[in-house]
Order: C-alpha cells, then sequence, then structure tokens
C-alpha cells in the first residue's frame, strides 16, 4: 500500500475519473480515500455545462444533424463534470455496446444512447440490458428491426451473447436463434420510413427525426423456447433475466471491468483461450455481482477499495484512450468555461489519436491498451498534451504560475521547479531517470527566478517547457 | 388582466412554413436570424456548423412564396465572411448589418449582398465586443447590440462609432445575464431577451429599467432561455420562449395571451423535394408523423426532436407590417408565418 495518500488518491482519479488537478486532490485528500471513493460514486446529481449553453453556441449539439454531432456536448460535459466517473462509465459501455454512425446515419439516437448508458450506467446490468435491447440506434446497428417472427435475423441475438454478456464458448447455435426468437417485435417507431431516411442519409425536408423504441406485438414469436437449458415462452426481458444469472456473462462484465478500470487485457477475442491478468480479481468482482443481484456500483465500490485496484503494480499500467487524454489535458487547463468555437477542433485531435466518439471501428468497439498506441498516434497525442498545457494564457498556467510566486523564494530550484509542475499536473509519479532528463532541462536556465510577484519570461518558458516535457513522458500517457 | 375580446382578437393562427434544409445554396442550414426588407425580401441568416465547408455559412434571400434571389456571405475570416453568424438587422436603406459573435464584429452588405464594410473587436471595454449576438436599429438608425457575453447592450452608430451602453452581469433590475435578441418599440423603448435570467426586460430609450416580464419556467408566462422578441405596433410582446420550443405572446402590460408549440407543413420547396423522391416521400405519407410514445424526460426538446411539425429551436421572430409572424427555427431549417384573427 503507498504510503502517500495523494499519490493513491490520484490513481483514483486518474482510473475512476479523467485525472484531477492539485487542488481537487488535496481536497480529496482531506476526506480520506474510501470517503473520496464514495464521492465518485454518487452520480445523482452532476454538475456539468449546461446543455442549454451548449446548444446555444453549437446549434448542430441540439439538432443532432451532423455526422460527428454530439460528440462535442459530450466532450464538454466529460471536461466540465464534477461527476467524473458517470462520464467514464458512459464510455466504458460505450465501448462494449459499440454502436456507430455509418450504419445508423442519424445522431440523434447514438447520443439518445449515450444517455441512456448515464441514466442506467450504475445501476443493475439486468436494467442495462433490457435497455441497451430497447435502444433505437442499437435496434439497427444489429438489425433487429429486421428480425420477425416468420424470418429471424439472429444479428442482435448472437452479439447479445457473444460480446454484450456472456463471450464465446458459453452458449450454442441454438441459444442464438431461440435469443432471436425471443427478441422478434423489438424495433423502432415509423420503422419503414427512419429505415429510407437512414439508407439515404437524408436529413430533408426539415432535419432528422429522433427514433423511439415500438414493441410490434403482431411480429413478435410468443412461442415456447428453450434457452441455456431452460425452457418457456421467453420474451427478451426473459431472455436478459437468464443471462444475467449465469456465471460466464459475470465471468465476461467482470473482464471488461477490470480491462478498463484496473489493467489492460488482452483484445476480447482472445479471452477464450487467454486466462486473465488476475484471475483472484476477477473471482472477487464475480463474487460481489451475484451478492449484489447485478448492482455495477457495488461491483464498482469493491473494485475501487480491493486491493489489487490499490496496488502499485497496476498504477501506469493503462494506456489512456484518446478520450482520456484529451479530455485530462483540457480539465487541467481550466480554460472551457464556455463553450468555444475552436471545440471541434479538439474533437478532430482526439480522432486522430484513433478514437471517435459514436463511431468504434466495430461493434467489438476499440481493442484499447497499447493498441493505442503507434507512431502517429504517440506523436499526435504528445503534440496535443504538449501544446494544450504548455499554453501560457490559460487559467491552468496562471495557477501554475501562483504557486511558483507563492514559494516565496527568489530563485527557485530545477528539482523543486520539477517538484511543483508534477504536483501541478495531478500528483504524477515518474520514473527517476526521466526526473533525471527533467532536472537537467530545468537547471539549463538555472531553475526560475521569481521577482517579486512577477515570474520573468525566461521563469515561464522554462515552466512551460517542463510541463510540455512532462507531458510527453510515459506515465502522462497511461493512467 | 386580458380580456377575453382581447385574447381572440390577438391570437395567432399558422399560415404556411417556409424553406427547408440544405447545406449549400436555395435553402437553411441551422438558420437563426431572419429580417425582411422594405420589398418584402426575407434575409435568412444560416449560420452552419464548425466543421463542415465554407459555403454552407450564408445569408439565403427569398419571399415568403418561396421565390429565391440568391445568397451572400461565407465561412472564413476575411471580408464578407463569418463564423459564428448570430443577429441581422436592415436598416432604412435596407443594407445588412450582420453580428459574428466569434469574430467580434459587424460586418455590413448592400440589398444584393456585396460586402460594404466592417467593424468591431474583442473586448470589454466601451465600444469593444465579446459575443455580439442579436442586432436592431433604433428609430435614429442607430445599432442596437446584445453584447452578450459583456452582458450588456451597447448601441453605435451604424459606422461602429461607440454611442452609449447599459446592463452589467447579474439578476437584478437592470442587469443582464448573456443577452440575445433585441428589439424596439414604437415609443423607442428596447426589450431586451434576458436568456440566462429566463425573462424579457424593457428599458427606456437611454437605457434606464422600466420593467420585466417573466420567470424561469415552463408554466403560461415563464421563460426557459428566450432567445428573440418582438413587439407589435399596438405593443403586444412576442417571445421565442427558445428552451421551451415555443411562442408566447404577451399582452402590453406582459400578461400572458397565447402560447404556439407549431403546426409545419410542408413548405414549397420541401415539396419540391419530395416530388423528386418519390421512395422517400411515399414512406413519410404511410409513417406517424406524431407518434405518441412516453419521453424519458419532460423537456419539450425531446418531443420537439420526434414531432416533426413542432418548433424546435424557435430561435427569431419577425413581425411584417401586416402583423404577420415568421418564426425560424434552427434546428428544424425553416420559418413557421402565422398571422392575427
Amino acid at each position: 500500500m503507498p504510503e502517500n495518500q495523494i499519490d493513491l488518491i490520484a490513481h483514483l482519479m486518474r482510473r475512476g475519473g479523467f485525472g484531477a488537478t492539485q487542488q481537487e486532490l488535496e481536497d480529496y485528500t482531506r476526506i480520506g480515500y474510501e470517503a473520496s471513493v464514495e464521492k465518485l460514486l454518487d452520480t445523482a446529481t452532476p454538475t456539468v455545462m449546461s446543455e442549454y449553453l451548449i446548444r446555444r453556441y453549437h446549434p448542430d449539439e441540439s439538432s443532432l444533424l451532423g455526422g460527428l454531432s454530439g460528440a462535442d456536448a459530450w466532450l464538454y460535459r466529460m471536461v466540465t463534470t464534477d461527476t467524473p466517473l458517470l462520464e467514464k462509465m458512459a464510455l466504458f459501455w460505450h465501448g462494449i455496446f459499440a454502436t456507430g454512425y455509418p450504419k445508423v446515419l442519424n445522431a440523434k439516437p447514438l447520443a439518445d444512447q449515450i444517455r441512456m448508458f448515464k441514466r442506467y450506467a450504475m445501476g443493475d446490468l439486468n436494467t442495462i440490458l433490457v435497455q441497451m435491447a430497447k435502444d433505437p440506434a442499437m435496434i439497427i446497428w444489429l438489425d433487429n428491426q429486421q428480425n420477425h417472427k416468420d424470418s429471424i435475423n439472429e444479428n442482435f441475438g448472437r452479439e447479445l451473447l457473444e460480446l454484450f454478456s456472456m463471450g464465446v464458448g458459453n452458449y450454442t447455435e441454438d441459444d442464438v436463434k431461440e435469443c432471436a426468437r425471443a427478441f422478434t417485435g423489438w424495433t423502432i417507431g415509423n420503422c419503414e420510413y427512419m429505415e429510407v431516411r437512414s439508407a439515404r442519409d437524408s436529413d430533408w425536408p426539415y432535419g432528422r427525426i429522433s427514433w423511439h423504441y415500438e414493441f410490434d406485438q403482431s411480429d413478435h414469436d410468443n412461442g415456447e423456447k428453450e434457452f441455456l437449458g431452460r425452457k418457456g415462452n421467453f420474451n427478451g426481458e426473459d431472455i436478459v433475466d437468464i443471462i444475467c444469472q449465469e456465471e460466464a456473462t459475470a465471468r465476461f462484465i467482470a473482464r471488461h471491468i477490470y480491462h478498463f478500470f484496473v489493467a489492460d487485457e488482452p483484445p476480447v477475442p482472445q479471452w477464450p483461450y487467454q486466462p486473465p491478468r488476475d484471475p483472484e480479481a476477477i473471482d472477487q468482482l464475480v463474487k460481489v455481482y451475484f451478492d449484489s443481484k447485478y448492482d455495477i456500483r457495488e461491483v464498482m465500490r469493491f473494485l475501487f477499495n480491493s486491493d489489487f485496484f490499490k496496488s502499485e503494480d497496476c498504477w501506469y499500467e493503462k494506456v489512456k484512450s484518446p478520450a482520456e487524454l484529451v479530455t485530462g489535458v483540457m480539465r487541467l487547463t481550466g480554460a472551457v468555461d464556455m463553450p468555444r468555437y475552436d471545440t471541434f477542433s479538439k474533437q478532430l485531435r482526439m480522432q486522430y489519436m484513433g478514437q471517435t466518439l459514436s463511431n468504434p471501428p466495430s461493434v467489438e468497439g476499440w481493442d484499447g491498451g497499447t493498441a493505442w498506441i503507434d507512431t502517429g498516434a504517440l506523436v499526435e497525442r504528445m503534440n496535443f498534451a504538449a501544446e494544450e498545457l504548455g499554453n501560457l494564457t490559460t487559467p491552468g498556467s496562471q495557477q501554475l504560475f501562483d504557486k511558483f510566486v507563492a514559494e516565496n523564494s527568489e530563485q527557485i530550484s530545477p528539482d523543486r521547479v520539477i517538484d511543483i509542475c508534477l504536483e501541478h499536473i495531478g500528483s504524477l509519479t515518474i520514473h527517476r531517470d526521466t526526473r533525471v532528463k527533467l532536472v537537467e532541462y530545468a537547471n539549463e536556465n538555472g531553475g526560475v527566478r521569481v521577482d517579486g510577484n512577477q515570474l520573468d519570461e525566461l521563469g515561464k518558458d522554462t515552466i512551460s517547457g517542463t510541463v510540455k516535457l512532462i507531458a510527453s513522458t510515459p506515465e502522462f500517457q497511461k493512467a | 388582466m386580458v380580456t377575453k375580446n382581447e385574447r381572440i382578437e390577438q391570437s395567432m393562427h399558422y399560415v404556411r412554413t417556409v424553406g427547408m434544409t440544405t447545406m449549400r445554396g436555395r435553402g437553411f442550414y441551422f438558420p437563426v436570424d431572419t429580417a425582411m426588407a422594405s420589398n418584402g425580401r426575407i434575409y435568412v441568416l444560416n449560420r452552419s456548423l464548425e466543421r463542415v465547408v465554407a459555403d454552407t455559412i450564408r445569408v439565403t434571400m427569398l419571399n415568403e412564396d418561396g421565390e429565391y434571389f440568391g445568397i451572400f456571405g461565407r465561412g472564413g475570416e476575411g471580408e464578407g465572411e463569418f463564423r459564428w453568424p448570430c443577429g441581422i438587422a436592415l436598416d432604412s436603406n435596407d443594407r445588412v448589418f450582420i453580428t459574428d459573435e466569434h469574430l467580434n464584429r459587424i460586418s455590413i452588405f448592400s440589398p444584393d449582398g456585396e460586402f460594404i464594410g466592417k467593424w468591431g473587436s474583442q473586448g470589454d471595454a466601451e465600444g469593444l465586443l465579446k459575443g455580439p449576438a442579436g442586432i436592431t436599429i433604433d428609430g435614429d438608425g442607430n445599432l442596437l447590440i446584445s453584447d452578450s457575453q459583456n452582458h450588456r447592450i451597447q448601441k453605435f452608430s451604424k459606422d461602429g462609432d461607440f454611442i452609449s451602453a447599459f446592463g452589467t452581469e447579474g439578476d437584478g433590475d437592470g442587469e443582464l445575464n448573456l443577452p440575445w435578441g433585441i428589439t424596439t418599440n414604437s415609443d423607442s423603448e428596447i426589450f431586451v431577451a434576458d436568456w440566462g435570467n429566463d425573462r424579457i426586460q424593457k428599458f427606456s430609450h437611454d437605457g434606464k429599467f422600466i420593467a420585466k416580464y417573466g420567470s424561469s419556467g415552463r408554466e403560461n408566462g415563464q421563460f426557459v432561455r428566450p432567445a428573440g422578441v418582438t413587439v407589435s405596433q399596438k405593443g403586444y410582446i412576442y417571445v421565442a420562449d427558445w428552451g421551451n420550443e415555443r411562442i408566447q405572446i404577451l399582452s402590453p402590460e406582459g400578461n400572458f395571451i397565447q402560447k404556439l408549440r407549431g403546426e409545419a407543413t410542408d413548405s414549397e420547396w420541401a415539396n419540391d423535394f419530395l416530388r423528386v423522391n418519390v421512395e422517400e416521400a411515399e414512406a413519410r405519407e404511410r409513417a406517424d408523423m406524431e407518434p405518441e410514445f412516453e419521453f424519458f424526460n419532460d423537456d419539450p426538446h425531446e418531443e420537439s426532436s420526434h414531432i416533426e411539425k413542432l418548433f424546435w429551436g424557435p430561435v427569431s421572430l419577425l413581425l411584417d407590417g401586416d402583423e404577420r409572424l415568421f418564426i425560424t427555427e434552427t434546428n428544424r431549417h425553416r420559418i413557421q408565418v402565422y398571422k392575427r384573427n
């Protein structure tokens, strides 16, 4: 267990949130680790940039007409929220129930799906899966509108079992068919018109029209089904209920949670052939899942308080996703107090790093882990972080300068320069060799000089350069 | 107090819908404001999106019958270009003045859309701008501008010479929070859509607080982020109750008379589209365009996203000489026209 509480809480905030400022970490440290976990888990009343404000300055975040609409609003929410775990859980479920624009061709249902994740993200898995199955974007994404009682389409039923709950090897082909039968008649309203519009990518004559779930009783197969060894006149809710009782489901979801919040696992297709990195941790999560009747909040509470999560062995063991990196950097700058014209350009940077929200590469989502890092993406990641954090005009930079002034010393040593910058950036712990290089850099100008209450330009440049270098370290690029 | 006769006399009825969505050329793309010239020509200011090509930002010129007169303006930062165009007003010579709340300037065009000039720069000192949004021209021919992020109204000559300012950030009488739409009445009194304070405020011609109307909420006479306001010859106040996705009509004393939720039908341009896109038209014909189902919240924004005829993003109001009301809807890329009984 680490001796330094603030470093442990910094780890918690990197995983349960998007990192934290020094002030936030000090506030959390005052209440202690367990209370910080509870604060993180309290997602009832998030404070976040007003939807009205976003819609006023970005009309497309109101009507969601364009292909990438909704992503700016999500970025604003991630950057400004005081309840970061809720946004992380939305990212988590988005990565599993990966639904994308190229087939849905209507950004409003995609944004609605993310909102749905937030409403149910921390509830029981049963509810999450039912809501996901009724989600209009998911219905179109996996063709369930074409799943008829006299002609089933297995796509949704198959992915529900393979990618969303149990994983391959835990069900039969017959189970897939019976599962599909149970979801017949789960469609969207005005299906014909909405499909025609999507096929033509039509926003005519008056922009997009939102989608809504509709149950078509006349198209539902109400006959007897045999699914995972049970028999009955199952509908979709019954199927989900059975799925949630399965140990395979508990293990699959537990491994996803471990992969997202603790340490990178191999890509999902390898899971049947490669054991979990920490089987004991998975066992513990599975037990909490069943003890709590599939309650995700309870699973998360256990996880954040577990020894395997707190262990320094897993610190900086996860590569930040582009969404986590961009959000974390923007939160540190403190520069997002109003909607800004250039927000879309931050989204573009996220895309250049390999992640476009609401546009995953496939129904399997993003692989994550080291797959986020290739030569081009790494350069993009380092450049973005360095540009944003090295910008001398942001409130975040000003706060950093104030910390130097508050040292009450005319000459701040290179060692101390590094300490102040690392604390400012979220109590980052770096490798000692890296630190030596950073000190060498800060020493080139002899540290930082404070003249009265002022930093000279050379001092500011030294601080800015130091922060840019820190943003390029492996520790900053990881969580 | 509003009498029954007054309520009947001032009630508005739907007439027609004008325009449709197009990224370029004949049509609208996220229209945010509309003005009318002395010859009845309508100028629709299309804000478009940040991430699409420059020619989607434009002013579309048409008349109520859908006769199209072309476009002018485009995205960019050069002369005659915009980033975040927000408000449009015409002077007595039909010269066109357009605010840009990102570039913090006013651009001026001839009635045919030729660029004439621009002025304005960013700041919070007198005469500088931060997020200029709504714009109107007062009886003296000067410009009144909602200097939105400075939470004040500024008056300029048409050439950009600062004349006066009033308002500071706050929610007290005469204070403002991100003001948006602005208009004057025949007595040169100034009405401001005090967006962040969910109310309309009335000021004298020299900026002294006179009255305020409305409070936060969804009941009659309440507002959620009102964006636009206009006043009839007789003093009736029309409010684009943007966050409630409706229009409200108030008596000259500020009492509630009527609310409109939208009744759009297919415009001439929409019909042109549907005539040549038969598959889409037939599917549309068969669809239930007013489906009933349970929304997950009570925000009318959600309802409007599902039911096309309802106002969605009603942002700007224009009363013509016959007291017909032109309601510009950003999210539906159209104008709904209403008239009095």
